[in-house]
């Protein structure tokens, strides 16, 4: 199967956001207990509570956002619980994800040092659907107040006596479904009277993220920004690729049929679309794109791992999800004009996770890899790239066999990256390289690729499956050709000049 | 029709006896896979006097369902420095 691709490399299609390839960590199942935070006093070897093995691979992917408290859990988080002597937290029921026992001891300070050891921006989600304006405008207060107040002392006697950074503030989660089940109308007013409060302290100015569509709610998208579109700095986008049905069976993570395969790819590219159509309705309200899209859950989503909590949402991640991760990264290189964040669901242990952990073990998934092959795209300029080859086809149904980004970085590198989703067919792709100031004098490539549809890292086989330098190419007149096996992932960088 | 139901507090994210009971009921647990009944019964008892264990039925440790893990031969007691199912730990 041979597919032809050009890349101008002379031309510029505007920066790719480092903040795409954001994370999210919710307290949910084991991401953030167990994953994250094991406690000062734990046999995990930690920093400050958190486990140092998870904290070292994190920061090699140079996460640049993170989201927390939720998702769903945000809008029953009251952050008053989560300060103070932990002895002294509040311990409560956590009714959306699995009835465990919430202890509270990971609360604003703890997330706030994560974010300074990953040295990444904190993302938070503030409670619009059981909390009050008050208490929003508090916890703003709290964290950013850099003067005389009762939150800003309050601050200082738990310890910390400057003001952290905020930028990034989501007024609500999910507001249509476990943030309260309002009507779009309802939730713009909501939206309007809550932002009001969040106020800018000092230097520090919050960007303020408005609660967007679920998948393709087009009517609550068109209805929220048409009634709060001057009060909002972006909206966002909740969209899961899941083989199967959402209530009547997801379908396994390990163990899926290659028709299964075939579906879970096919839903990824669903992405485009979505935010495709999304944002043309956003055109109509901020046709200068003041406004961005910020897809703040994304991945995949199976069955639960047999003989797991069904709450927990803890599931396998394969050559399968590596390709979702690499397909959807493209996706949003792509629409770079729209799209200034995403955050993939979940860190640590939950859905598509980077990370998965069990005691005192810990394993990199394949989608760690994709991310750790993709850093290279952060903050570069996408160049102008085009596709023509063969389609992959499973009964009847077809989707394009290969995905193409690519991009130059501030040291003139161009980085390109390619999935080939056919589960059993070899892809020739030739790459035409226009515009690169001189010719190629170095390139080095490295892939993601596996022998079986389900290939995964276990915790007693964690490096089964990992990137491998690449060589099945070659150079001929300025034209790269390339073998790309199936299944894979391959990243490129090519230096010129 | 956007559905645009809540995630995560329908039943089905809800563990009862009857559903352990009847993933219990399956043939695998048949097998040769499975340790013996009193060796499952001296992990149970670990697990239900270990502290990481949550509402009678989830490891925090590993999200399983402790009924469920501790019948299966491969399984491990993954509580972080201590396997709390060894026969010292028993002893």
């Amino acid at each position: 199967m041979s597919h032809v691709i050009t890349i101008n490399a002379d031309v510029s299609h505007g920066t790719i956001n480092r903040n795409i390839y954001g994370h999210f960590s919710e307290h949910l199942g084991r991401c953030i207990y167990e994953g994250i935070w094991v406690g000062e006093d734990s046999n995990i070897p930690n920093t400050e509570g958190i486990r140092n093995d998870v904290l070292e691979a994190l920061k090699k992917l140079k996460i640049p956002v993170l989201r927390w408290p939720g998702g769903c859990f945000a809008d029953e988080y009251h952050w008053k619980d989560g300060i103070g002597p932990r002895e002294n937290r509040k311990r409560m029921i956590n009714t959306h994800w699995g009835g465990v026992v919430e202890n509270n001891h990971f609360g604003t300070h703890e997330f706030m040092r994560l974010c300074e050891l990953l040295e990444c921006e904190p993302y938070i989600s503030g409670n619009v659907g059981s909390g009050t304006v008050q208490e929003m405008s508090e916890w703003v207060e709290y964290m950013t107040f850099d003067g005389v107040s009762p939150m800003a002392e309050w601050r200082k006697e738990n310890g910390r006596e400057k003001p952290w950074k905020l930028k990034y503030f989501g007024v609500g989660n999910e507001n249509w479904g476990c943030g309260g089940n309002m009507r779009p109308e309802y939730y713009a007013d909501l939206y309007r009277q809550y932002q009001t409060y969040v106020r800018n302290y000092g230097e520090n100015k919050v960007y303020k993220i408005a609660c967007g569509p679920n998948v393709d709610d087009y009517r609550w998208m068109e209805t929220v920004m048409r009634e709060a579109h001057p009060f909002m700095d972006a909206i966002s986008l909740h969209y899961y690729t899941i083989p199967g049905e959402f209530w009547t069976g997801k379908g396994p993570a390990t163990g899926f049929t290659e028709q299964e395969w075939f579906t879970t790819l096919k839903k990824a590219l669903h992405m485009d679309e979505l935010i495709t159509r999304h944002s043309a309705i956003m055109d109509q309200y901020d046709p200068n794109k003041r406004i961005g899209l910020i897809v703040d859950e994304w991945g995949t989503w199976y069955d639960v791992e047999p003989g797991t909590n069904p709450g927990f949402l803890y599931q396998q991640n394969t050559i399968r999800d590596a390709l979702v991760a690499g397909l959807t990264l493209n996706i949003f290189h792509e629409h770079n004009d729209r799209v200034v964040m995403a955050n993939i669901a979940q860190i640590v242990n939950v859905l598509q996770s980077v990370i998965l952990t069990e005691g005192e073990k810990m394993l990199l998934t394949p989608t760690y890899h994709v991310f750790n092959m993709y850093k290279v795209h952060q903050d570069a300029e996408r160049l102008d790239a085009h596709i023509s080859g063969s389609e992959y086809e499973m009964d009847g149904e077809k989707i394009p066999q290969v995905s193409v980004s690519a991009s130059k970085d501030a040291e003139g590198k161009i980085h390109v990256s390619l999935c080939n989703v056919s589960h059993d067919s070899q892809a020739d792709v030739s790459v035409a390289l226009r515009g690169l100031g001189g010719p190629i004098f170095k390139i080095k490539a490295e892939q993601l690729a596996a022998d079986s549809l389900d290939a995964h890292n276990t915790f007693e086989a964690p490096d089964a499956l990992t990137p491998s330098t690449f060589s099945a190419y070659e150079v001929e007149e300025g034209v790269l050709h390339a073998k790309l096996a199936p299944m894979s992932v391959t990243v490129f960088e090519i230096t010129a000049g | 029709m956007v559905d645009n139901r809540c995630k995560g507090c329908r039943d089905d994210y809800v563990v009862d006896s009857k559903q352990i009971e009847r993933v219990l009921a399956s043939p695998m647990f048949r097998s040769d896979r499975c340790v013996s009944d009193s060796e499952y019964l001296t992990r149970l008892d670990a697990c239900m006097s270990c502290p990481k264990l949550q509402g009678g039925t989830t490891c925090l440790v590993c999200g399983c369902i402790v009924q469920i893990t501790a019948k299966l031969k491969e399984k491990r007691c993954p509580y972080p420095g201590e396997d709390r199912w060894s026969i010292e730990a028993v002893s």
